[in-house]
């Protein structure tokens, strides 16, 4: 039964490849949408677990960076640096705003770092340096690329212009990207010293991050110690939560559009056998084995579909950041897994028609040419 | 036209597919297109509601919603001087994360002063804040966590009263919510901070005079209320548009399959038919007309019913998640109708070369 699932499978062509590329295509859309945003999550969290910090103190109840505000008396730094099993502090100032070069706008996390910074730095510099002095700036090398910007050139960033000194890599999401002037110049601009965004430090050796993030919400008032870590997972769930209502609109439909292709090409290819199908009837062959050759036929069109949707989005995710685009694709494996499981699904349902068309035929009708 | 038709109509499931198949590729491209509609209409809702016709931000600032905005001190009372201002509304605003159930839930928090306007345009019920910790809630917002007035809520490490709901400030990204400015100053650490002035010109002053000498001004970028609007919509339309073209395109490729799978199916199927038509002096155009006709009908009836469904799943899509608004432009409607004419005739190529290379000689010798 199997070689006959093949068999009807593959003598139409165009209409396996019809098939095959339906649900490859709806797949797709499942897909590659789970990818986006496990991309977002991964490109927004870059900084954290790039930044060389084991623990984040932040404004008391800000749990994450992405689209959240944290401000903390500058003298906060000091009680931190205080606390046992702190080796290092770094103070950072952090807002969304704006890399402007001309008429093209990009919207940026700019970072405000001090001088000889230790932590929070851009990790991966491909041209320039990787600390601004006052009056420099160092942006992403995909805003530079695209904006025609090159070391030297200039940026407008909160409203004055910086010198680019450094070009970072891998620091662009789908949404932002991130940019690094120093602390003085982000104190000027904002015109609220004495402020800080957030904390980066460093444990001492032999230090758990856990404990001393206890340690510093303990002893420091009105903050929110976290270790990368868990910073990190936080930062990731507000993608999570932002995107769970939207990929499961999107799934559900993907699902529908792979459904009905799938149901609809192996219904035509059943009813264009029907004839073979009642000849095996009439020599005997029993309504099951029919079934699992329908069956298979399905189970063949959706793994084959699968396989080229999954490799048609690993080549986008591999194509689309070649192209200069801020997109990243990330394919995972709970996302593979759930598009396996919806494979199935597929497969098993758009049987259904063609099984009820089998157990209705009549083998005698076959031999009266109906 | 009877022969498409026969042709067409000769099997029902087959036909009820093929159907069903582009009216889910026309739902999609609705839907898809109607969200991203009324995810525009959402990201400028405060602009299109608060007072004033001009925005005056920090220098280097032309967005509301895409970046954080502090003026200089003291710029309000130098606004309010300038010719040709009526009214002056400061608001001190920024994104905050909520953590509402365990849920992270983005709020655009907006710090006003109930007595000078700026905050919540349509209460439904409740009272305006009167006290540093009480608020006003987006009333979806409230309603998909369970919150009502009296209840309170912890926002970066403080506790929150709601003391009013409001209407029409619902987002799928983010809803808005309103403080008095005072509390946002201390939320923030920003004594006497403002992020926006929101400005009523008086009437018979030209707006573009205004707004240049408002831009004179040190430390200030003055815009029309539109223009922010559009600098927002641009930086969301930059997020999404990429992904969401992606997608329409699938959903044109799978509906445009269906219809050329089913056509080509029903053409196959009747190749003697066609053969006999050729042998009896039928030229290929009528023929190809036969196959483009049958691939017009399934489009087309497959594009009402998209049309319909799309308004069906959009309506159910905003019972069951309030945070969605899915609007339908009626040139959304005539451009959905389109893509199924256009995935006819793409659909119908495959069958006509079918045709065309049909021999007519070739009927009887099987």
């Amino acid at each position: 039964m199997m070689r006959l699932a093949f068999r009807n499978l593959f003598q139409n062509k165009i209409r396996l490849a019809i098939s095959v590329g339906g649900v490859a295509l709806a797949l797709l859309l499942i897909l590659s949408l789970d990818a986006i945003f496990s991309g977002v999550e991964q490109r927004l969290t870059v900084y954290i677990n790039q930044s060389g910090a084991d623990v984040f103190v932040s404004q008391s109840g800000v749990r994450n960076m992405h689209m959240a505000s944290s401000s903390m008396p500058a003298s906060v730094e000091k009680k931190v640096k205080a606390v046992p099993g702190v080796e290092s502090v770094t103070p950072i100032l952090y807002l969304s705003n704006m890399v402007v070069v001309g008429d093209e706008r990009n919207l940026a996390y700019i970072i405000g770092l001090p001088e000889k910074a230790v932590m929070g730095k851009p990790w991966k510099v491909s041209v320039g340096r990787d600390q601004p002095e006052e009056g420099e700036a160092i942006i992403d090398r995909n805003i530079a690329d695209k904006s025609g910007v090159a070391l030297g050139d200039e940026v407008e960033i909160l409203g004055q212009d910086f010198e680019v000194v450094g070009l970072s890599e891998e620091m662009t999401s789908l949404v932002n990207s991130v940019a690094f002037i120093s602390l003085n110049d982000f104190e000027a601009l904002r015109g609220s010293p004495q402020v800080i965004s957030f904390l980066l430090v460093k444990v001492s050796a032999g230090e758990s991050p856990n404990t001393v993030a206890m340690r510093i919400e303990a002893r420091v008032r009105d903050v929110t110690a976290q270790t990368r870590e868990s910073f990190a997972g936080q930062e990731r769930q507000v993608i999570k939560d932002m995107s769970t209502d939207v990929i499961t609109i999107m799934n559900l439909i993907g699902f529908l559009i792979g459904l009905a292709v799938m149901a609809l090409t192996v219904y035509t290819a059943t009813l264009s056998r029907r004839a073979e199908y009642g000849v095996l009837k009439a020599l005997g062959a029993h309504n099951g084995h029919l079934y699992r050759a329908v069956l298979a036929q399905a189970l063949l069109s959706v793994a084959i579909g699968y396989a080229l949707g999954l490799a048609f989005t690993m080549l986008l995710s591999d194509l689309i950041p070649r192209m200069g685009l801020s997109l990243i694709l990330k394919v995972s494996g709970a996302s593979m897994l759930k598009v396996s499981g919806v494979s199935l699904i597929i497969a098993a349902v758009s049987a259904v028609l063609p099984i009820k068309q089998i157990s209705g035929l009549d083998p005698a009708m076959v031999f009266r040419g109906k | 036209m009877t022969l498409s038709r026969r042709n067409l109509f000769q099997d029902k499931t087959r036909l009820a597919l093929s159907v069903g198949g582009v009216a889910l590729a026309v739902m999609l491209i609705l839907v898809l297109n109607g969200f991203l509609d009324g995810m525009n209409r959402q990201i400028t809702l405060y602009l299109d509601r608060s007072p004033g016709s001009i925005v005056i931000a920090q220098k280097g600032v032309n967005n509301l919603l895409g970046a954080t905005s502090l003026l200089p001190s003291g710029i309000e009372y130098k606004v309010a001087s300038i010719r040709g201002v009526e009214e002056v509304v400061p608001i001190l605003s920024q994104f905050v994360i909520l953590d509402l159930h365990d849920k992270k839930q983005p709020a655009y928090l907006v710090g006003y002063e109930p007595a000078e306007g700026g905050g919540p345009w349509e209460i439904s019920s409740g009272l305006q804040p009167k006290r540093d910790r009480e608020v006003v809630f987006d009333r979806v917002l409230a309603v998909r966590h369970g919150l009502r007035i009296g209840d309170t809520f912890e926002l970066m490490g403080k506790d929150y009263t709601i003391v009013g709901l409001s209407n029409g400030t619902t987002s799928w990204m983010t809803s808005f919510f309103f403080v008095r400015k005072k509390a946002a100053e201390d939320l923030f650490s920003a004594p006497q901070a403002t992020s926006f002035l929101l400005v009523t010109l008086s009437k018979d002053v030209e707006p573009r005079e205004v707004l240049n000498r408002l831009n004179d001004l040190p430390g200030v970028n003055a815009l029309t209320k539109k223009e922010m609007a559009i600098n927002d919509l641009k930086l969301f339309a930059k997020v999404f548009s990429a992904p969401l073209k992606l997608m329409v395109a699938i959903a044109f490729l799978v509906g445009t399959m269906i219809v050329g799978m089913v056509i080509y199916t029903a053409t196959v199927e009747r190749q003697r038919e066609y053969g006999v038509l050729k042998a009896i002096g039928a030229a290929n155009r009528v023929l190809y007309q036969v196959v483009a006709v049958q691939a017009l009908l399934a489009a087309l009836t497959g594009a009402l019913i998209g049309v319909l469904m799309a308004y069906g799943v959009s309506q159910g899509i905003m019972v069951a998640r309030p945070q969605f608004l899915i609007v339908f432009d009626p040139s959304d409607v005539g451009r959905a109708l389109l893509a199924g004419i256009g995935m006819a005739l793409v659909a119908a190529l495959f069958p006509a070369r079918v045709v065309a290379g049909l021999a007519p000689a070739e009927v009887f010798r099987r």
